[in-house]
């Protein structure tokens, strides 16, 4: 099963031959193949994607959907498992398949060559056997255990259901199971997974700068300089990092060592920033004030709250407790227990950021600056690393603390919990009706099977699964079932292509292990366009 | 039941038979076989449609496979639009596929050619071709899909004149512009360097460059055009009378002198370039390139004093002591302008950006830097992402230098910047950080460089894939006219709701496109005169059907003033002497600014017609534009609701509608409108980074 190694080889060979006289710099064909995507994942991500091995069950139209976007961008090997052969409706909806040529013949061994044909660095397979019989055995439980992530798509409930247990009981190591379920223009998604770690969540909040925390040679810094005395040029370039410390250290000296708290004190505050100019066009203090918000929101007074709320959610994860942590817990949790002991000592912060961001500022003013983040970066880094109990690899901690303001635990459930617990879909059907309620026709529709569908048993199921005398809301019932009811077993080209970026989108961000994935059913309708998750 | 039938069961079991059936007589055209062009033709010719043209003008790069699934290794350098109609036809032999190489812009595609296609996709990469094709689809009232696709984030918006707003409603973002002088004398950032070596040394638009508003003495002259290329046309004659005219209108002499020499020096440089190589070092022409741009012109600049009493002067570079690793820069620490603004921005978000100073230090330092700059460690670093020290740069400089030499001997008669050409990305890399360490500026890696100077947008296989599903589902509502369920869809950066979506807007009362009343003039234009085409097209007003009567208006050829009632020189003129021709628009703007603007398309007579018949055939009824609404001044981004129709709102789950494309500052309403003669037409003193005529190339939207 695992083709994965010297490909991932590759790449490590692309990352590291830099030694060429004179330097051409020119990457080589595989870095231009992937040159767009690496930018969004970069090479780390990358060499995970061309480590993984994918199972894919079916070999319909949104089954090569979302392989076609998996090889494409690499994934290291895919196994198509499908016993049927290739029917006229196949034919005409899955791109896949050689035309009326394929008619007869068995599913995935007509798409595979077609798929592998995308990316030659991409290994294919085709298995013809059923999965039940796979899950009958053990030898064959052991081999689904082997993957890097199973795609089940519109299996049969029963099926389904064996299947996510097979995986679940597997324990941590079990491969990720992704559900996909669609009939006509609804369908929807779940990711089965225990844990999941994220260290590059590549977050849209920027790391704290400590500014109402300035660290010693920061604050001394700031409060060195002169700003009377300075040309106008010198003025206009010092960076609004030193500027907000600067002032604020100023007002805490007269307000009892308190930043502003209130709407008229933050105007107040910035109102200062604006009258320290003295030409109207410097931008540094115009930067300063638009940043002035770090001044009051970042690192407030004590613990627990100079951490973001979501950071310190996860160091009550259960697999922190006292005596959960072993030699063989993974590298992520004793980095997360070292971050939990580090905010709990002097400065009572994470650690420190070691890169600046862009200011206005001359140069001298810059390099400084930055000098002063990355000695105490390196500092706390030290410290960081004196908590970590279990040897972990350097470029892990490093990844780790520089990302750790939006680093990511996130816990699972078995497929199929949801619909088991009638309180869940209580809450749920008056949080989000029209995307609980559509979840559950395709429950139903799993649950009855496709050839036993018409409007009565779906609604019958789907009452049953809510529990008898829940109200349903009506409208958005109708219509769901509606759906289901008229196309049970329609795989819709659009509807294909549609889910398969968003499935192998996923994918991706489980195996990379960068960006956060869905939690939940995902839910698309497409008759409406919309899209939701259910919990 | 036979192939032909069942193969579409389940299309017909969702569309309905009758759409179904219908969709084997549309015409579709798609515009782009890029990224989001190859997965669109792939669902259209799945869905049943009929009949699809495609067009594109680019060809194939090995940088597309990663997404663009309809081509192989083996097609890189073919036409997109071709093979891509090459391997999706075969699937369904009853589709009419046409295949197009060629520019949308095109005289030959016309508003007749517009009015053929039943719906029209827009997969597109640039603004240009977007609002033509947006403009050519509001005139022939052709529903349009419009698209993107940005990394993981992507839009749909369904357009269709009259009923929802157009992509010119609202005012796009402006390319970014740097000041002329910024970018020849005094930069600041590494993107100004970027930019330097882009435009100045490789390729040049001569026409996005007007000289002219520094205030610094070096860099007022008025002669900035064409002297610096180095790969582009020769634009030396040009100069040489850009100076004399100078010389005429008084300029300083002095300064005149001075870049007649730096002229002379620059043709010696590109005449070294061009011929066959010699063994004297001295007469290596990377050589002679690196003293001239690096060392003599920073020279020169540093001789005028005036410009460097507020700032520090940059250090000029020594070749042979470079070379020989004693090269000392003497202004480390001088006060110089850090790295700001655009340059990181575009790296800072892929997390492996190298930060501004840390590259000057290293670069500085001489030491081939390799610290914390990779994604997660040192071996995980791609090896362009490596930051070059200053001798790694020169010798990358030489180089690439010999490389682009090499093939000007070759034949190639002009290089200009493009991204996936190694040659010039290492070039432009190179002088750029060159320069930058003359000016105390951050360094950037090839693998940075290459992001900003060429624009690129990260595009994955996965948006791209959902998006042109969308697409699809929107263009069947259009077809069957289910207005209700338009949308504007938006896949946004959350893992909890993948998928926003707004109802559509109705048109901006104040667009300048789709507001304007269209019509279709049917001549010869070499036989026609712009008086008695304005004439005609006025009417004598004199009852329905018959225009407005003869009235004051100024005419308009895209943004050339033609005529006004003050200007009638070219009345008598022929269309064609005035340069309006076919696939052009004339446009009619009212002087009271009471009715609203006339757009007439410029279309062939008919054929068969006979040599002595009509020159023109004027639109029937000609047209007759309503009044104008009167605008309250300022006008809102978005259009206030119209009072006949009630703007839909939106759904109850929908997330606020997402942030409206940045404009550059308060762009007011008139850019966008019709023609006007307040309107400034030129962005004097500006280098455009971004060339308006990119190519059809990736999947680029404009998102903030």
């Amino acid at each position: 099963m695992s083709v994965s190694a010297d490909q991932a080889q590759d790449i490590e060979t692309a990352t590291t031959a830099i030694e060429t006289d004179p330097p051409s710099g020119a990457p080589d064909a595989k870095t231009r193949r992937y040159d767009r995507q690496l930018r969004l994942w970069a090479s780390s991500g990358q060499s995970a994607l061309e480590s993984a091995s994918i199972l894919v069950i079916g070999a319909s139209a949104t089954a090569t959907s979302i392989i076609k976007n998996l090889v494409l961008p690499g994934v290291g090997s895919f196994t198509i498992l499908d016993p049927l052969a290739v029917a006229p409706a196949d034919a005409g909806n899955n791109f896949f398949l050689d035309g009326q040529e394929s008619i007869g013949k068995n599913r995935a061994q007509e798409a595979v060559p077609l798929l592998q044909e995308l990316n030659d660095g991409v290994v294919g397979k085709a298995d013809t056997r059923d999965i039940k019989d796979i899950l009958a055995t053990e030898d064959g439980q052991r081999w689904l255990r082997d993957f890097t992530l199973v795609i089940a798509v519109n299996t049969e409930g029963e099926t389904t259901k064996r299947l996510s247990q097979c995986l679940w009981e597997a324990g941590e190591a079990a491969p990720t199971l992704i559900v996909v379920t669609s009939a006509g223009l609804i369908s929807e998604f779940y990711i089965q997974f225990r844990e999941h770690h994220i260290i590059e969540s590549h977050s849209e909040s920027s790391p704290s700068l400590r500014i109402d925390k300035p660290f010693p040679a920061l604050l001394q810094h700031a409060m060195s300089l002169d700003f009377s005395t300075m040309d106008p040029t010198e003025h206009g370039h010092v960076p609004y990092v030193i500027i907000l410390v600067r002032v604020l250290e100023d007002w805490k000296k007269e307000h009892d060592g308190t930043p502003p708290k209130t709407y008229a004190e933050k105007q107040e505050f910035k109102a200062r920033i604006r009258a320290m100019k003295v030409k109207q066009d410097e931008e540094n203090f115009d930067e300063a004030e638009a940043q002035a918000y770090r001044a009051w929101t970042e690192t407030t007074a004590s613990l627990p709250d100079h951490v973001p709320s979501d950071i310190k959610a996860l160091f009550d994860d259960p697999a922190l407790a006292y005596g959960q942590l072993t030699i063989g817990s993974p590298p992520f949790l004793h980095l997360l227990d070292a971050l939990k002991h580090f905010v709990s000592q002097p400065p009572y912060t994470l650690p420190l950021t070691s890169t600046l961001p862009d200011m206005k500022a001359d140069t001298t003013n810059y390099i400084h600056l930055q000098k002063l983040y990355k000695t105490r970066a390196e500092e706390e880094k030290k410290i960081f690393r004196g908590l970590v109990r279990q040897p972990v690899d350097e470029g892990l901690v490093d990844s780790f603390v520089r990302n750790c303001h939006a680093v990511k635990l996130m816990r699972g459930k078995p497929y199929g919990t949801f619909d088991l617990d009638q309180a869940a879909i209580a809450n749920a059907l008056a949080v989000s009706p029209k995307e609980t309620v559509t979840h559950l026709a395709l429950s139903a529709l799993s649950n009855i099977g496709r050839q036993n569908v018409s409007v009565e048993a779906l609604t019958a199921e789907i009452q049953r699964l809510a529990g008898p005398g829940v109200e349903l809301p009506e409208e958005e019932l109708d219509a769901a079932v509606g759906e289901v009811a008229r196309a049970p077993t329609a795989d819709l080209p659009n509807v294909a292509a549609f889910l398969g970026g968003l499935v192998a989108q996923e994918t991706i961000k489980m195996i990379t292990k960068q960006y956060v994935p869905v939690n939940g059913y995902c839910v698309a309708d497409l008759v409406d366009t919309w899209t939701g998750v259910v919990a | 039941m036979t192939f032909s039938t069942s193969r579409t069961t389940h299309a017909e079991a969702i569309l309905g038979r009758e759409l179904h059936a219908k969709l084997a007589d549309t015409k579709v055209l798609l515009v782009g076989a890029g990224g989001i062009g190859c997965e669109l033709l792939k669902n259209l010719v799945l869905t049943g449609f009929g009949h699809i043209t495609v067009l594109d003008l680019d060809t194939i790069d090995l940088s597309n496979l990663n997404r663009q699934f309809l081509f192989r290794k083996k097609d890189v350098k073919q036409s997109k639009a071709l093979v891509a109609a090459q391997t999706a036809g075969p699937f369904n032999p009853n589709i009419h596929l046409t295949p197009i190489h060629g520019n949308i812009k095109e005289p030959q595609y016309d508003l007749s050619w517009f009015k053929s296609f039943d719906l029209v996709l827009n997969a597109l990469d640039n603004l240009d071709a977007r609002r033509h094709v947006n403009k050519m689809c509001m005139a022939a009232e052709v529903p349009l899909v419009e698209s993107g696709t940005a990394g993981y984030l992507g839009q749909v918006q369904p357009l269709l004149k009259d009923r929802t707003e157009c992509f010119d409603c609202i005012p796009k973002p402006t390319p970014k512009t740097f000041p002329v002088c910024t970018i020849r004398s005094t930069p600041s950032q590494p993107i100004h360097c970027i930019v330097w070596a882009k435009s100045y040394l490789m390729s040049f638009q001569s026409n996005t460059v007007v000289a002219g508003v520094c205030l610094t003495q070096a860099s007022s002259s008025p002669v900035a055009n064409g002297v610096f290329q180095l790969f582009g046309e020769d634009e030396d004659a040009g100069g040489q009378s850009d100076l004399d005219e100078a010389e005429k209108q008084g300029e300083n002499a002095q300064e005149i002198a001075k870049l007649r020499q730096e002229q002379q020096a620059f043709k010696a440089v590109r005449t070294a370039l061009r011929t066959p190589s010699t063994t004297d070092p001295n007469a290596d022409p990377a050589k002679m390139a690196f003293q001239k741009v690096f060392n003599a012109d920073i020279r020169n600049l540093l001789s005028m004093a005036d410009m460097w009493r507020h700032r520090a002067p940059p250090t000029p570079l020594d070749y042979d002591s470079i070379h020989d690793g004693t090269f000392v820069l003497r202004s480390v620490k001088s006060d110089q302008a850090a790295p700001n603004g655009n340059g990181a921005r575009a790296n800072g978000k892929n997390g492996k950006a190298s930060k501004g100073s840390s590259a000057v230090e290293e670069m500085l330092d001489d030491k081939s830097g390799i610290r914390e700059q990779g994604p997660s460690s040192d071996a995980a670093r791609l090896k362009d992402q490596k930051t070059l020290s200053l001798k790694e740069n020169l010798n990358l400089f030489v180089a690439s230098t010999h490389r682009l030499a090499e093939r000007l001997r070759d034949g190639e008669e002009t290089i200009s910047f493009d991204k996936d050409d190694d040659d010039t990305l290492d070039f432009v890399t190179a002088a750029a950080n060159l320069r930058s360490a003359a000016y105390g500026i951050a360094g950037k890696t090839r693998w940075e460089v290459k992001e900003m100077a060429g624009n690129i947008i990260p595009a994955i296989a996965t948006t791209n894939a959902i998006i042109s599903g969308l697409i699809v589902l929107q263009a069947l509502h259009l077809l069957r006219k289910s207005y209700d369920k338009l949308k504007n869809v938006f896949i946004q950066f959350k893992p909890q709701l993948p998928l926003s979506t707004v109802g559509v807007s109705h048109p901006n009362p104040s667009c300048g496109v789709c507001r304007d009343v269209y019509a279709e003039l049917r001549c010869d234009p070499a036989r026609v005169t712009l008086g008695e085409v304005v004439n005609s097209l006025l009417g004598d007003g004199d009852g329905e059907g018959r225009g407005t009567g003869p009235r004051d208006v100024s005419v308009y050829e895209d943004k050339r003033i033609l005529s006004d009632p003050d200007f009638d020189d070219n009345n008598d003129r022929t269309l064609e002497s005035l340069g309006v021709t076919r696939g052009k628009f004339l446009t009619i703007v009212d002087e009271d600014d009471e009715l609203a603007t006339i757009a007439v398309a410029i279309s062939p007579l008919p054929e068969p017609h006979p040599a002595d018949g009509p020159a023109m055939i004027l639109p029937s009824p000609l047209p007759s534009p309503p009044a104008k609404p009167k605008p309250a001044a300022p006008m809102p981004s978005t259009p206030p609701p119209s009072t006949a129709v009630k703007r839909p709102a939106p759904d109850d789950n929908e997330e606020p509608l997402p942030k409206r494309a940045r404009t550059n500052g308060a762009i007011p309403d008139s850019v966008f409108a019709s023609p006007s003669k307040k309107r400034k037409l030129d962005e004097d003193g500006l280098v455009m980074l971004d060339t308006a005529n990119e190519e059809l190339r990736d999947d680029v939207i404009e998102i903030d």
